[in-house]
């Protein structure tokens, strides 16, 4: 890992001062706005058995196939087509070194992106705060909530970096990344939803289609249950994804 | 592998080298060595293999087989080290567009294990070194013009202090100010790195470089001092003569001095007059002084001229054998 932290502030850097990330950051914010608003209309409408933050957290996989593909796509995939990779790989710093930095600078973005959902919620307390504010936003939900997503991102995001590692054009990058986001999150729920319990044949799908229920594990975080499984899925997940990236960006080099 | 104290033999080992792209051969058991502080042009035509060569040098391409060492460390085996002595400046110098010519500079500087407090002075004194301190210092890398880049690229190959640096074609698209620049700039490293350069410009080699390395289709065709390289590939000297003097009593004076002599006639001039080509081999002693044996024998002499040979007559004669050669195969 050598020169791990030098580069990771470079990479900071470059997403600071991208326009992209911007531009990204708008429209996630938009989106979840956007969504917000929709939630509190229907809570105002008629008592829903969610608050409207958890009905917000319930369309996350909405940025998370919309705008992570985003912040992941260029990150290898306009390096390769420039040629800069390879200028930087004439440098002693190692490649899981360069793969980690980008994959952190990433993430880290997106932690900021949600966390500048929170001044809605404040905004929406502020100004109707003479309505009951545990069913307005329940402090403990949002904080589960998010706690989810920066878990799940963790595989997220090693996804979308694998994914810009094998391509030299963004725009493919982000294709696949949103194929994969797409197929992983909705795999879970499909499983779920297959009468697994009847066909014995398929009764091997059970336990981990239990494990890669994306929609549950959310439920679980919000309602404030911390189950080790998730948690290891994640990590083990985003090991696996960056092991093979940096196996990637050698293999191409 | 602990890293040498002591100056290997040489800065840059190519020893058998191969790359084989499925059934294509791009480069064929290519070996040559670069000495410490020695400046070597590296030449071919396009497609010859001197940009796979380069990569593979500099550790961004694996070879097929083959060993590459640079300043006595394995390319392959212990690449971080060989990477802490060397700089390369691929073609096309690929530059970040987005980051300032300091900020560039910095970045790369860390990267290359410039030390923390030594970064800021290398870094300003590479940017006065390729003259970018007045104008391109503040600028983004992206607005720069390519002679600008072309500098960038250099002064980053220069930041580290490395032991071995690698330039492919670093005077591409350069205008005659700009290369002549970069020529005095790569002369002034001559006895403090060695320096592997590929370059079309044969000029330009030949004026900055103490050897040069010739390769054509992927396999080395010659290497060695300039005036080694002429003495072996073109081993004949050409004069040209302007005579009265006949052909055939010409050729049998030229024949009395050297025995292996050719002559034939060029041009007719006026007056009765001949432009005449005699060759003779290098080796001769009378190359030196043929003028003044021809003048002894009494002939009439207008004027007499050895034919200069350079770098690109040597390029051409050792690039023209391999491709006959390989047309006969």
């Amino acid at each position: 890992m050598r020169h791990f932290k030098t580069l990771l502030f470079h990479e900071l850097r470059v997403v600071i001062y991208s326009w992209n990330t911007w531009a990204t950051a708008g429209l996630f914010l938009t989106l979840m706005g956007t969504i917000y608003w929709f939630a509190l209309l229907e809570c105002s409408r008629s008592p829903q058995p969610w608050t409207p933050v958890e009905g917000t957290f319930k369309l996350f996989w909405l940025p998370l196939l919309c705008i992570l593909p985003l912040l992941t796509m260029r990150s290898f995939s306009e390096e390769r087509r420039a040629g800069t990779l390879s200028s930087l790989l004439t440098t002693p710093a190692s490649i899981a070194a360069i793969v980690w930095a980008k994959f952190l600078s990433a993430w880290i973005t997106w932690v900021v992106f949600w966390l500048g959902f929170i001044p809605f919620t404040l905004l929406v307390n502020f100004r109707l705060g003479s309505v009951n504010e545990q069913r307005l936003s329940d402090p403990s939900v949002l904080i589960g909530a998010l706690c989810f997503i920066f878990m799940s991102g963790l595989l997220h995001i090693a996804i979308g970096i694998l994914c810009s590692c094998l391509t030299r054009s963004s725009a493919l990058a982000a294709l696949l990344t949103f194929i994969t986001l797409l197929g992983l999150t909705a795999a879970g729920g499909a499983l779920e939803s297959l009468p697994i319990e009847s066909w014995t044949w398929l009764g091997w799908l059970r336990e981990p289609a239990s494990h890669l229920r994306t929609f549950g594990h959310l439920q679980d975080f919000a309602a404030g249950v911390i189950d080790s499984r998730p948690l290891v899925l994640y990590i083990t997940g985003n090991l696996l994804c960056l092991g093979l990236a940096i196996l990637a960006v050698e293999g191409q080099e | 592998m602990t890293e040498p104290t002591s100056q290997p033999v040489a800065a840059v080992v190519a020893e058998l080298l191969t790359k084989r792209y499925g059934s294509l051969t791009a480069i064929e058991d290519l070996s040559f060595t670069v000495a410490p502080g020695e400046i070597v042009g590296f030449l071919g035509p396009n497609g010859a293999g001197k940009s796979t060569t380069m990569k593979i040098l500099a550790g961004t391409m694996a070879g097929t087989s083959g060993r590459a060492t640079i300043w006595g460390e394995s390319v392959s085996l212990n690449p971080a080290a060989a990477k802490s002595h060397l700089a390369y400046m691929p073609e096309n110098n690929p530059l970040p567009d987005d980051l300032r010519v300091e900020e560039y500079l910095t970045l790369r500087a860390k990267l290359k294990n410039v030390e923390s407090k030594n970064v800021q002075e290398r870094v300003e004194k590479v940017m006065l070194d390729c003259d970018l301190t007045r104008r391109a210092k503040g600028r983004l890398i992206g607005h720069l013009s390519k002679g600008f880049r072309q500098r960038v690229g250099i002064a980053d190959a220069l930041l580290a202090q490395p032991k071995v640096i690698i330039l492919d074609e670093p005077t591409i698209g350069l205008d005659p100010h700009q290369i002549l620049g970069i020529r005095d700039l790569i002369r002034s490293l001559r006895g403090q790195m060695a320096v592997l350069i590929s370059s079309h410009i044969l000029h330009e080699v030949e004026q900055v470089c103490d050897k040069v390395v010739i390769i054509n289709r992927g396999r080395l065709v010659a290497q060695g001092k300039t005036e080694e390289l002429r003495r072996e590939l073109l081993p004949d000297s050409v004069f040209h003569l302007i005579s009265n003097t006949p052909l055939s009593q010409l050729l049998e004076i030229c024949l009395q001095i050297e025995s292996a002599a050719k002559v034939e006639i060029q041009e007719s001039l006026s007056g009765g007059w001949s432009r005449y080509k005699i060759v003779i081999p290098t080796q001769s002693p009378i190359r030196e002084n043929l003028a003044a044996h021809l003048i002894k024998t009494g002939i009439s002499i207008r004027e007499i001229a050895e034919e200069h040979y350079g770098l690109e007559d040597i390029f051409l004669a050792a690039t023209r054998r391999t491709t006959n050669d390989g047309l006969r195969n």
